[in-house]
């Protein structure tokens, strides 16, 4: 097993042991430039035992109600936006945050319309070039997804898009998809992830990515398709226990037979000579035969305004804002805002934000892939500094850790709970992230090496990434692996821009330890 | 800490079998993987996604006058043919649910319904089969997640990748020990950590990664091909692996079936077949399962594909596998002998089969209280007691 105290500092001053540990490092490509820069310099130094260090009992305190508000609203806290939060009030903050389009991200949208201009265009301009132009889409979308979701200054906004994105789960890697998901990401979640949740899924059951990847364009009176139907209530609104039965789902895709998409305009359309005109019966009320394409609006309506839905919808915001098993009364709270208001997205954040439940919620959920390597960006690029372009960081590391955009092959949605993403592959695979992502030179560690004592060193690291105070014991830990590497003790005079490996690794740490895991 | 090779004797004898449970998610259709060409009701249920008779282009391979392979299955032939492989057809769980994601959360528990969920089947056998020296690799699911199957058994990893898993050169030097020490407070993940560092550690003492592929199999360039060679290597590396979980994804084939299903069953074949090239006379110490979470209807829809069923075709691969035929009663397709006049009737219930295989080849001889509420009655002569 792994030995629970740190090992002597004693050990460590015979110098070839601590070869032997820098030499272990060395293997490690991207840090061997590092360490060969500064082995000889500490070499030198010998220091006596660190002695006196004050402990504190206990681990990390839980978080302060702005830290709090500000990481679960966004993918990262970031220092000057905290900054921002206390000086305004979280009310006021969060009020911003809701009228995102007051919020000015032109230097984030000028970026990705250059840069990923597909990620933003019409499915008849990705049609003309297609299936050629498919990898270049996908990749594009997915660049300018996670892009926004690390730069724009509008969090909440990116968050609840990503939230609706799984909630509307389409896998982009199917068919004709890669032509009509963009239009589904700007028309459909993004012009409603903070509207009415009604406009939102008639937006999506018209959506034509969606229309193809849960097959109700081939929904047809003569033999109804029924994957959408089903998803569309078990998924979308009523939810799996939301009290319909197989004869509904069988009813409701005889609804929405002929809701189709019309390849020579690239949209959505309707088509009456395979729709099923006959009566049907959906969640016990008649729908009478002749209807045509209102059958489908009226489901939609019933289920758009459904109890359950409200339920589920409710559900699914306190999971992903409160807890993994939300508390009843939130959930209770939020879906009466839902039912009270007709969908109204935002009062139910309101009502979320401002419940005692979440304010009780702090270090509850374990932060996914996408706000992982958003803290990431957030804590150690606090300028926010655009990357150059072409640069591939944030796909390859949310690929590495399993939560690519659109690439959840069930319509489900990526899992928002820990019991999915805490996994041993998980972690290990943040570890070897940390280590990357500091030594890469991805990031500007200058504030941290500007450090001369062990102390300093660690207090600044610990400001910059993990915007919180550090537990007494974590930072013993740290200071005393510290000492076993350089020999030297906490207050000890050092300029750390001679052993920028030091600080790198002090980083890694800190991107590591369970605090940073958290949201 | 020393390498821990459990489940064995100290003859170096196995003492049951490595288990290997590939799931189908999406819900695999039975009828067109050994299909009942001896059924003519078959061809008038499936009118556009029917395999062709035996004898015809692109037609069943026939493996007993009743039913027969998919064409694209026949690389598990030689299996088949020596006796290592077995089907059991229309089998299932009694429950009424047509949702992918309550269908498979009832498989991998072994219950019919949400309330019944108390982890997963593979957890509860490994819990009651538990013994004081366990490896940290003793449960892993090759993939990015645990699977729910595992879920109540101590420590089941996810390794996506055995290079992966591990801090490369930092590994075992003070640096991982202040990590671990970092996460040693931690109300919710220190236990993770801590199997996360053992498992890493046993793997590096290990070592999987230095068994070569044998006897010349060859594994399809796939996700399934690459998880079963890791399965492959991980067996042979006698690291005290018990159960391994890998999922195949992609089978719920609402359009067009014809299209996809040669390329999905192709690459479950190939895959299988890889793995039991490669592992060689070490099948003699494994099983291999597969099942998914429900068939599929018995009447194709209009768009050549099939909508969501109940019974489905289980699969079972090793040396204990009284193989070469295929188990269970078939139900017929008639309007009176379906479920729900529609779908494949579940004559087997998989909970029979399961009980069985973890009584006969797993040593667990509390398997028959592994389903809770389940009470094992008949169930086919599938394996043979090792």
């Amino acid at each position: 097993m792994i030995p629970v105290s740190m090992p002597s500092p004693t050990v460590a001053t015979s110098g070839a042991r601590r070869r032997d540990v820098l030499r272990a490092g060395l293997a490690l490509p991207l840090l061997s430039g590092l360490l060969s820069a500064c082995d000889s310099d500490i070499d030198a130094e010998q220091r006596p035992n660190p002695g006196a260090k004050s402990s504190t009992a206990g681990g990390t305190a839980p978080p302060d109600p702005d830290f709090h508000l500000l990481r679960r609203s966004s993918f990262g806290v970031h220092a000057l936006s905290l900054k921002a939060l206390r000086d305004i009030g979280a009310s006021t903050y969060l009020e911003r945050q809701l009228d995102y389009r007051s919020l000015d991200d032109t230097a984030v949208e000028a970026a990705i319309l250059s840069r990923f201009p597909l990620a933003s265009s019409a499915p008849a301009v990705l049609a003309a070039g297609f299936p050629s132009n498919s990898a270049s889409i996908v990749s594009q979308l997915r660049d300018a997804t996670l892009f926004r979701a690390c730069y724009s200054k509008r969090q909440l906004y990116e968050v609840m898009v990503e939230f609706w994105s799984d909630h509307f789960n389409i896998q982009i890697n199917k068919g004709v998809i890669p032509v009509f998901k963009p239009y589904d990401d700007y028309a459909v979640i993004r012009a409603n992830a903070l509207g009415n949740f009604r406009t939102l899924l008639k937006a999506s059951a018209r959506s034509p990515a969606m229309l193809y990847y849960l097959d109700n364009y081939v929904n047809l009176s003569t033999a109804p398709q029924e994957n959408y139907a089903r998803e569309l209530m078990e998924l979308h609104t009523l939810g799996v226990d939301g009290g319909y039965s197989e004869a509904d789902v069988k009813d409701v895709a005889r609804c929405l037979t002929g809701w189709t998409v019309d390849r020579s305009i690239n949209a959505f359309k309707f088509a009456p000579a395979v729709h099923d005109y006959g009566a049907k019966m959906v969640l016990g009320s008649s729908i009478a035969a002749g209807g045509g394409i209102a059958d489908g609006e009226i489901v939609l309506d019933m289920l758009a305004s459904h109890p359950s839905t409200a339920r589920h919808i409710a559900t699914k915001l306190c999971r992903r804002f409160i807890a993994d098993d939300p508390p009843a009364g939130a959930v209770q709270a939020v879906a009466q805002t839902f039912l009270g208001s007709g969908g109204d997205i935002r009062s139910c954040l309101r009502v979320l934000f401002s419940s005692s439940e979440f304010a009780q919620a702090g270090d509850a959920k374990y932060a996914r892939p996408t706000q992982f390597v958003g803290q990431l960006v957030r804590a150690l690029n606090p300028s926010l500094t655009l990357p150059p372009p072409g640069d591939t960081f944030l796909q390859s590391l949310v690929s590495l850790l399993g939560q690519l955009p659109f690439n959840w092959l069930e319509p489900d949605g990526y899992p928002d709970r820990a019991a999915y993403w805490a996994t041993t592959s998980g972690l290990i695979a943040r570890w070897r992230i940390a280590t990357y992502a500091v030594t890469s030179g991805q990031f500007d560690l200058s504030e941290l090496a500007a450090a001369t004592t062990p102390n300093r060193l660690v207090e600044v690291a610990a400001a910059r990434i993990l915007q919180r105070p550090l537990s007494g014991q974590d930072r013993d830990l740290i200071l005393d692996w510290l000492y076993l590497q350089s020999n030297l003790t906490p207050d000890q005079y050092f300029e750390f821009t001679r052993a920028p490996w030091l600080v790198a690794l002090v980083a890694s740490l800190l991107i590591s330890s369970s605090s940073f895991q958290y949201r | 800490m020393g390498t821990t090779i459990k489940a064995t004797s100290s003859t170096g004898i196995r003492q049951k079998d490595v288990l290997v449970c590939v799931f189908q998610r999406g819900g695999a259709d039975g009828l067109s993987t050994v299909v009942p060409h001896g059924d003519p009701n078959y061809y008038l249920k499936r009118l556009r996604t029917a395999v062709p008779r035996p004898g015809n282009v692109g037609g069943v391979i026939d493996i007993d006058g009743f039913y027969g392979l998919h064409p694209a299955m026949k690389k598990l032939l030689p299996a088949f043919n020596a006796g290592r492989l077995a089907f059991v057809h229309a089998t299932g769980l009694p429950h009424s649910s047509r949702s992918h994601f309550s269908g498979q959360a009832f498989v991998e528990a072994g219950v019919t319904s949400t309330a019944a969920i108390n982890g997963g089947w593979l957890g509860r056998h490994l819990a009651s089969t538990a013994t004081s020296s366990d490896s940290p690799l003793r449960a892993i699911s090759v993939g990015a997640s645990v699977s729910a199957a595992l879920q109540g058994g101590a420590g089941p990893l996810a390794m996506d990748g055995i290079a992966g898993f591990g801090l490369g050169s930092l590994q075992q030097t003070p640096y991982a020990d202040t990590l671990s020490a970092l996460y040693q407070g931690d109300p919710r993940y220190a236990g993770l950590s801590e199997v996360a560092f053992s498992a890493m550690d046993e793997l590096k003492l290990a070592n999987p990664s230095r068994y070569p592929v044998s006897n010349g199999a060859v594994y399809p360039d796939s996700s399934l091909g690459t998880r079963m060679a890791q399965a492959a290597k991980l067996i042979k590396a006698n690291a005290g692996v018990d159960v391994i979980c890998i999922d195949s994804e992609g089978w719920d084939l609402h359009i067009n079936l014809p299209a996809y299903m040669p390329s999905l069953l192709s690459d479950l074949s190939s895959a299988l077949s890889a793995f039991d090239v490669d592992l060689g006379a070490r099948m003699n110490d494994v099983t291999v399962l597969v099942m998914t979470e429900f068939g599929r209807r018995v009447a194709d829809n209009s768009s050549s594909g099939v909508d969501h069923g109940t019974a489905a075709c289980l699969y079972a691969l090793g040396g204990g596998v009284r193989g070469g035929r295929v188990y269970g009663t078939w139900p017929g397709l008639l309007a009176t002998t379906m479920a729900n006049g529609e779908d494949l009737a579940i004559t087997t219930d998989l909970r029979e089969i399961l009980v069985q295989c973890a009584a006969r080849r797993l040593g667990d001889s509390t398997a028959a209280a592994l389903f809770p509420g389940f009470q094992p009655a008949i169930a086919p002569d599938l394996f043979a007691q090792r």
